[in-house]
């Protein structure tokens, strides 16, 4: 448990933590402080709010990076939505979803939108790139990342090829799934399909909560 | 339908879908526990394949973000839709507001509130879907003034619409947003959003040429008194 909040409201906000913790991933044993951090940012913790941003500035930052390719870009969805945390944070409720994935969820859609947006004027086939993003060794510093790195890698790996390529575009490249049926030469409901199987099996290697 | 609507789950949970078919899957997902419970898991697994690509972001974001905050003002909870759907009912008799649905637009990025009261709103549920997976339907959205969206799913064979007011800014206590059908431009009131995101049914959209939002005081006006956020056409 986090320190608490010096508001003397204390008392009539409940207590997030056991939901929290119920609901943590395997292998998150740190969620229940997520998102207890993320209720004292509803009401207005500014240091709560700088302990979210050191917990996921990274993983946002990098998400958004990796979508969208121009660091500068990046940069500023990043910041985009840590203010989307800060303004909503009201929002969020524990119990009906994990406080990793909803800040995930937030950066995930806004750099998609970014990407679509930014991409709409130019010729996405030709700019299409399949490596696996920025050269990952040598921006990465921490183990815990790298090997959560190559955990996601392996699990990739068992999945078949068109089920990979349909989440590495649709996730990586911000490619709606339409899109993913084009450059794929498939049939969109076979798109629909693969992109499901595989994050079914992309959850039970990760060992996710179903 | 409903089964092909259920396939876009994982297209939803990787943000591969146009506007048009995520509001269609958002307006699913509050009909359908089963996928509520999947999609948390495939968001968690989503979630995990954005980590795996954290990176340090460059230092003088968090002093920014910092700073920026100090001075930015934060929405206040929405405490809850079911006041403002019995207030909607006396304004508007006709139209209904739909808590249930309304709770599943109130989340950003999908996370969905389910509504104590939702046995008691399944005939209204009936109507909506109706509208949704109507072969004719179609999704007009135009993004509002001061953030969300207003994403008009109407079908001409029903003579209905579902208006939904997506991610909205939350107003303050003695303000609601209130919808209007515009027809040679002139607005008749169809119902209240409340203080955030919501969504209503509409009966009746042979003349309308558009859906109007605008801020009103609370329990809305019986015309508009400021200028819309956001107008779409049908």
């Amino acid at each position: 448990m986090p320190g608490r909040p010096r508001s003397g409201r204390e008392s009539t906000v409940p207590s997030t933590s056991a939901a929290s913790r119920h609901l943590g991933v395997a292998g998150e044993s740190a969620s229940a402080d997520l998102g207890e951090l993320l209720s004292r940012v509803a009401r207005g913790d500014e240091a709560a709010f700088g302990a979210v941003y050191d917990r996921l500035g990274a993983a946002v930052f990098g998400l958004a990076r990796r979508v969208i390719r121009d660091p500068a870009r990046a940069e500023e969805v990043a910041q985009e939505v840590f203010l989307q945390v800060w303004q909503t944070a009201a929002r969020f409720d524990p119990e009906r979803g994990r406080a990793k994935s909803w800040v995930m969820t937030l950066a995930h859609r806004r750099a998609v939108d970014a990407v679509r947006h930014d991409q709409a004027a130019t010729n996405r086939e030709r700019s299409y790139d399949w490596s696996s993003g920025p050269d990952y060794d040598e921006v990465n510093e921490t183990v815990t990342v790298r090997l959560e790195h190559e955990q996601v890698r392996r699990c990739m790996d068992g999945l078949t090829d068109l089920q990979r390529e349909a989440i590495n575009l649709a996730y990586y490249q911000g490619y709606t799934y339409a899109e993913c049926a084009t450059v794929l030469d498939a049939n969109p409901s076979t798109i629909k399909t693969r992109m499901r199987d595989g994050l079914v099996r992309l959850r039970d290697c990760l060992g996710v909560e179903p | 339908m409903s089964v092909d609507l259920h396939q876009l789950i994982a297209p939803y949970a990787l943000d591969a879908l146009e506007a048009d078919d995520r509001s269609r899957f958002e307006a699913h997902l509050a009909l359908c526990e089963q996928c509520r419970v999947e999609l948390v898991g495939f968001l968690s697994t989503t979630a995990r394949l954005g980590e795996a690509e954290a990176m340090t972001p460059p230092p003088e974001l968090r002093e920014r973000l910092l700073a920026t905050v100090s001075s930015t003002p934060q929405e206040r909870p929405v405490v809850t839709a079911l006041s403002q759907r019995s207030r909607a009912r006396q304004i508007a008799p006709r139209v209904a507001l739909i808590a249930a649905v309304a709770a599943a637009v109130v989340g950003i990025g999908g996370f969905i509130a389910e509504h104590e009261r939702a046995d008691d709103l399944r005939a209204d549920r009936s109507r909506l879907t109706a509208v949704m997976s109507a072969p004719d339907a179609a999704t007009t959205a135009e993004s509002a003034a001061g953030g969300g969206e207003l994403r008009v799913i109407a079908s001409s064979t029903h003579d209905a619409a579902v208006v939904v007011g997506a991610s909205l800014s939350n107003l303050d206590v003695d303000q609601t947003y209130q919808v209007w059908r515009l027809r040679d431009g002139k607005p008749t009131s169809v119902g209240l959003l409340g203080r955030g995101p919501g969504m209503l049914y509409v009966d009746g959209i042979k003349d309308a040429d558009a859906f109007a939002v605008t801020v009103e005081p609370s329990g809305g006006s019986p015309q508009p008194t400021s200028d819309p956020i956001v107008a779409t056409p049908i």
